[in-house]
């Protein structure tokens, strides 16, 4: 079953572009990544999921009922992150979660307090004294208190520091085994790498591609740079390497493909210093689309 | 209700801030009453004026020497502290969910926009009301030092009841311009823009028989005091225009809110 089915769904702000004749479907169970550069158009498509806005043309179901005429129904099992998380000022923390699990028929207590404590909050500061980590992990207990049935995520590791990013990974991971489809929005590759079965790519608010994580990760490119004075460029020029470049600071070099082919041939040179990063998502449109 | 007491909770420092200033309006009012009250020489000071300044002030309806005709001047400002609570609560209590992004957060909880809407506006009318209770309280209480005619009780509580509806114009008008105008940033600055706007016209109707008929764009005219009291009732066309008013702005504000995109 599709959780989610989007059908041609455009939105156009006056004349602005939101995006353009989107059609994707998500499975039930799955993490489904959704990755696009700032401004592709993700919060454009997770807002009119939600309802927050009208599309100009097309339409969208989750669970199969149409996201607009049964919103507020949906959304008794709908989880949702934002991006930036806002809340009523002078109100703290513990009575923002009360009030927000009070509107659903579910008891939420239980994991409210179980949440909580996980994403070490203090229930009893105020929500406007919080910095914009702490109001993120707020946001995550407010999203997941009812046991959602549906979680979407809009770039939700911003703000949070590495520990604490890495507690809500596993606990995405442990929704999800619960029977939780997540929708998971981010301009991060990385970390969609790291949760999703599946990856939609959009630009410019058009869809360019949807992919078996597998598939992505055959692709996946590093850039290398490395400091090796006196070893010719050329005997780096093996099979997967693209732009090579050779500069007064060293070399630089995009590569694809078995990454021990490429570190065996780096440890044979008399290498002084070497840096392995992810292509950027720009990075990777350049080349996908080479 | 859980979203009707929670807006009430967000609004309760604003009525009692309100009520405050409603009551200290009330208290310094028959402060400078007591200069006038039972003192003829006043009147005659009065009658110097042109006549055009006193109609402006409202003062030529009244017999400013009496504690009824002392509120009947009153009331003029009553209406107007009224009327700008209620256009600021009606208006803020929309647009303040988009101004400080908490729409996101509201109107992603299962809760349809309709529901949202009807709680809001109870929670506004509610406090309208109380600080219409309040201005009633505190004039009554405040008369008592200048043994009030017996008419005066049914004419403040008339007029109160009149105010009541001004009251709802303008929460109607509030919150109808937060649900139609596209800047949520503004909503607040345009409904007191309205109000004042409204305001100025009613007095300019008063000043020139020649535009007598802007009477008809005003609802401060439409619960004139000095009606009141010489007619014992506000003339059904006010009533209807009223009515009428209310319900169409109430009208577009649900059909406008439930279908526009939220500003986030």
């Amino acid at each position: 079953m599709n959780v989610i089915q989007v059908e041609h769904l455009t939105k156009f702000y006056g004349q602005a572009r939101g995006i353009l004749d989107l059609s994707f479907d998500v499975h039930e169970g799955e993490v489904f990544g959704f990755i696009g550069p700032n401004g592709a158009g993700k919060s454009t498509t997770i807002r009119l999921l939600l309802s927050l806005i009208y599309p100009t043309s097309g339409s969208a179901t989750i669970f199969g009922r149409d996201c607009i005429a049964h919103g507020a129904e949906l959304r008794q099992d709908i989880g949702y992150l934002p991006s930036e998380v806002f809340y009523y000022e002078g109100m703290r923390v513990g009575d923002l979660l009360h009030y927000a699990a009070s509107f659903y028929r579910r008891d939420c207590r239980q994991r409210l307090r179980e949440l909580s404590e996980l994403m070490e909050l203090d229930l009893s500061r105020r929500v406007d004294d919080l910095s914009y980590g702490n109001r993120k992990k707020v946001g995550i207990v407010q999203g997941l208190l009812h046991s959602p049935r549906l979680i979407i995520l809009d770039e939700p590791t911003a703000g949070l520091d590495p520990l604490m990013q890495r507690t809500f990974f596993d606990l995405i991971r442990q929704e999800n085994q619960r029977g939780a489809t997540v929708f998971f929005s981010s301009h991060i590759l990385s970390e969609v790498q790291r949760l999703c079965s599946r990856v939609a790519i959009i630009k410019e608010g058009r869809l360019i591609d949807l992919q078996d994580i597998r598939t992505l990760q055959r692709d996946n490119y590093k850039k290398i740079h490395l400091v090796a004075p006196g070893v010719d460029p050329e005997r780096l020029q093996v099979e997967g390497v693209t732009g090579l470049q050779a500069g007064a600071d060293g070399l630089t070099l995009n590569f694809r493909g078995d990454i021990n082919r490429l570190t065996g041939l780096i440890a044979s040179l008399p290498v002084s210093d070497l840096t392995i990063e992810d292509l950027s998502l720009e990075e990777i449109f350049m080349h996908y689309y080479q | 209700m859980r979203i009707l007491m929670h807006e009430l909770r967000r609004n309760a420092k604003s009525l009692l801030t309100w009520s405050g200033i409603l009551m200290l309006f009330v208290v310094v009012g028959f402060a400078k009453f007591s200069a006038w009250y039972g003192n003829p020489e006043m009147l005659a000071m009065l009658d110097a004026m042109p006549p055009a300044m006193l109609s402006a002030l409202s003062l030529r309806a009244f017999n400013l020497t009496t504690v009824t005709g002392f509120f009947g001047v009153m009331a003029a400002y009553y209406a107007l502290l009224l009327a700008i609570a209620a256009v600021l609560w009606g208006s803020d209590v929309l647009a303040r969910e988009e101004r400080e992004r908490t729409a996101e957060f509201t109107l992603t909880l299962p809760v349809t926009r309709g529901r949202l809407l009807t709680a809001k506006l109870a929670a506004v009318v509610l406090c309208a009301l109380v600080l219409n209770g309040v201005a009633w309280g505190a004039t009554l209480l405040g008369a008592r030092g200048y043994a009030p005619e017996p008419a005066l009780a049914p004419f403040v509580t008339r007029t109160m009841l009149a105010l009541l509806m001004l009251q709802g114009i303008f929460v109607s008008v509030g919150i109808c311009l937060a649900a139609v105008l596209p800047r949520p940033r503004r909503t607040v600055s345009a409904a007191v823009g309205v109000l004042l706007g409204t305001y100025f016209v009613s007095v300019i109707a008063g000043l020139d028989a020649r535009v007598d008929w802007l009477k008809y764009l005003t609802p401060f005219r439409y619960v004139d005091a000095g009606v009141l009291l010489r007619q014992g009732a506000l003339p059904p066309v006010y009533r209807w225009i009223s009515a009428a008013l209310i319900v169409t702005l109430l009208a577009a504000t649900y059909l406008t809110y439930q279908r526009r995109d939220l500003h986030l």
